[in-house]
């Protein structure tokens, strides 16, 4: 111990102090930027989305004069199925498009003009005629879904860049300054987008099928993840007793949750398809294989959750004459149960948003129908997201965009219900 | 003051490890009187090992009807682990292995065909930290006699309720907020209720763990006071870290040091005459 008079003791605390607050702040801001940082981070990605994939919500409409004319359509009774689906409806928007430009002369340029309307229109005139049968030969001004190159151009007409030309055609340009002129363009809500399928049409596309995909995977993978998990993980914690094995076994979960998802796909593909011969592409082999990568998540959190029950509730429990099943489904999983639904939820998140291992099994393809059932072929949202953003096609960009949103908007759903639910079971039980 | 370090924090258990400074050999056989006439719960020979660490030797001990015996000693000196193999709470510890003979009314409660749920219907128990289930007040009560079907209707367990929550002296404090959680009240008012829980399934012994520990003079006086009246209808056995304690409540008093029984006297006679060295450097505060 040297001899330091008093003073001096002073002065070299003093000079350390400072010292110590400028690393104390420095500290702290390297704290706060990291912050800063992450929050920008997410400010410019969702500004990025929804500035691309704001517009996907619009969809372009063309109000065209249509004749349900009986033998250009060469339906007479539209209560008849088959004759409706063999029937000319995309002839009778192409003689409407006729009438409305009637100086358009040449095979060449009249392909050019069928071209500014959708080829869905002709089954939107189709399903009006089955709804109301009374159409038949009369002659009525609809709004027909334009073209993509139309709703495109039409949308970003007022962006500072110019509007975007792609492949629209001079002519194009013209007809539509037509349309616009007496009123016959407009964008509206775009329904369909939540309510169809995928299409090769971006105007057409939509995001439902996906959607439902996901849905129908997410229902078999909490299904079969949950419950798994927890029993491995009550199994693990209070019953098993402490050796090789169970090290063994605790290392082997440890590993899997690092497990590459793609990896889970390929076992999926030689297990559930290959072996078992489960379909593919279908949400019960994508739940399948999400389930298994989902569960060492689960039975790490859950054990995690049921850890930090206090032992002495244990005590209590036995103390009273419970016996260790009772001690596990009165006390220890109520009180577990908010931490094992957060793990849960976090690996559902996961799960969500995987795509790679669904690559694997075939739910990759170009998929048309809804999907009604978990042996329907189907894709999941991430996939489509990964498929729109393949495609070629402009109007496309602002679907992905669109698509990731509607992700994005799940995950938010997920997490709020994760939360609410948490809080309610922890209300409960303290 | 002529204070004396030992060592005997912890289950070591070896013999060679006198108290420095008291010249005595540790006895082969306990002192006093361990054994009465018509015991409720009687002890032969109980070693107890955790993972091989030897923490109880050769203890023999009888528990009388409807007394209260107290067991005191050094920290580590085995008193709590003893006081769980009553019950078998140590069951649920690995690598915790008892040997010896442990008989309840003089049926064998460590054969193979008792069920250690059965057990802990008629041995119940209360520990050192207050520990109700974090559910209402008249939810912890009535737990054990409807685990163990103890009622048959809800007014059964109504009078269950009312009559184990008088016992325990909390009736009139907690009647108007039943349904509010136990996990909510004083320490003290926690232990009353974790005691209630304990009689609740009508027990014939009540192991206590220290049961005062967590608590101040006030609530543990109020405790004391409930073990005396407990003591009409139960049998108790009560560990505990104050002597003045275990003079105040109990009948008979056994005090362990390093897994040993060393003296099992009259609590009177045990805090006015030790026969033991040991017992008596401990209660004048030499060892401790």
């Amino acid at each position: 111990m040297t001899n330091l008079t008093p003073a001096s003791r002073e002065q070299k605390i003093q000079r350390g102090l400072k010292k110590r607050h400028r690393a104390e702040r420095r500290f702290r801001i390297y704290g706060a930027s990291a912050i800063i940082f992450g929050l920008m981070c997410v400010f410019l990605l969702f500004a990025d989305i929804i500035s691309k994939g704001h517009k996907a919500f619009l969809l372009t409409y063309i109000n065209l004069e249509v004749v349900y004319d009986q033998d250009a359509l060469g339906v007479d009774d539209p209560a008849d199925a088959i004759q409706m689906s063999s029937g000319d409806f995309h002839g009778v928007v192409k003689a409407g498009l006729r009438n409305r430009f009637l100086d358009v002369n040449g095979r060449k340029n009249k392909r050019e003009l069928y071209s500014i309307i959708s080829n869905g229109a002709g089954y939107e005139l189709r399903d009006s005629l089955k709804d109301k049968p009374a159409l038949l030969n009369k002659t009525i001004k609809v709004w027909l879904i334009a073209d993509d190159d139309i709703d495109t151009y039409y949308k970003s007409l007022g962006d500072k860049t110019g509007p975007f030309k792609g492949r629209m055609t001079d002519n194009k340009e013209v007809w539509l300054q037509e349309l616009m002129r007496s009123g016959d363009v407009e964008t509206r809500f775009n329904f369909s987008f939540f309510s169809q399928g995928d299409s090769r049409e971006p105007e057409l596309a939509g995001i439902r099928g996906a959607a439902m995909g996901s849905f129908y995977t997410l229902v078999i993978t909490i299904f079969l993840a949950f419950p798994l998990g927890v029993a491995a993980a009550v199994y693990l914690e209070e019953f098993a007793p402490r050796n090789r094995w169970t090290d063994l076994i605790e290392v082997n979960i440890n590993n899997l949750a690092a497990v590459p998802s793609i990896i889970f796909g390929l076992l999926g593909l030689a297990v559930f398809i290959n072996f078992f011969h489960v379909p593919r592409s279908v949400p019960l082999v994508g739940g399948l294989v999400l389930t298994l990568m989902t569960l060492p998540t689960i039975i790490i959190s859950s054990r995690a959750a049921i850890k930090s029950v206090p032992p002495s509730i244990r005590e209590a429990a036995i103390g009273v004459g419970a016996s260790p099943m009772q001690v596990v489904l009165h006390h220890v999983l109520p009180l577990a149960m908010p931490g094992m639904l957060t793990g849960a939820i976090i690996g559902m998140a996961r799960a969500l948003g995987e795509t790679a291992p669904l690559l694997m099994i075939g739910m990759v393809a170009f998929i048309v129908d809804i999907p009604n059932g978990f042996t329907d072929p189907a894709t999941a949202l991430p996939v489509q997201i990964f498929l729109w953003a393949d495609s070629p096609e402009r109007a496309f960009v602002e679907k992905t965009s669109a698509a990731i949103m509607v992700l994005l908007a799940f995950l938010v759903v997920m997490n709020t219900f994760a939360v609410v639910l948490r809080k309610r079971l922890e209300r409960r039980w303290s | 003051m002529n204070r004396i370090e030992t060592h005997a924090s912890g289950p070591s258990g070896q013999l060679s490890e006198k108290p420095p400074g008291i010249e005595v050999d540790y006895p082969e056989e306990t002192v006093g009187t361990p054994l009465v006439s018509n015991p409720k719960m009687s002890v032969r020979n109980v070693d107890v090992s955790y993972s091989g660490k030897q923490a109880i030797h050769n203890v023999t001990l009888d528990i009388g009807k409807h007394e209260v015996i107290a067991m005191i000693g050094p920290s580590g000196c085995g008193k709590s682990t003893f006081l769980r193999c009553l019950n078998r709470m140590n069951d649920t510890i690995e690598g915790c292995g008892v040997s010896g003979l442990i008989t309840l009314d003089g049926e064998d409660i460590y054969a193979a065909d008792m069920d250690p749920v059965a057990l802990r219907a008629k041995v119940g128990i209360v520990f050192q930290k207050p520990n109700p289930f974090p559910k209402s007040i008249y939810d912890n009560v009535a737990y054990g006699p409807r685990l163990h079907g103890l009622a048959s209707s809800r007014a059964e367990i109504d009078e269950i309720v009312e009559v184990s929550l008088t016992r325990a002296g909390l009736w009139n404090e907690v009647k108007d907020r039943l349904e509010q959680p136990g996990t909510g009240f004083s320490g003290g008012q926690q232990q009353r209720l974790c005691i209630a829980r304990a009689i609740a399934i009508s027990p014939d012994v009540i192991l206590m763990d220290e049961p005062c520990s967590a608590l101040d003079p006030i609530a543990s006086a109020k405790i004391e006071e409930l073990i005396a009246e407990l003591s009409q209808n139960y049998t108790i056995a009560i560990v505990t870290h104050s002597m003045q304690q275990a003079a105040r409540v109990s009948n008979r008093t056994a005090y362990f040091h390093l897994g040993r029984l060393v003296e099992v006297n009259d609590t009177e006679k045990i805090f006015t005459a030790p026969t033991h060295q040991l017992t008596e450097a401990y209660i004048t505060g030499r060892i401790g």
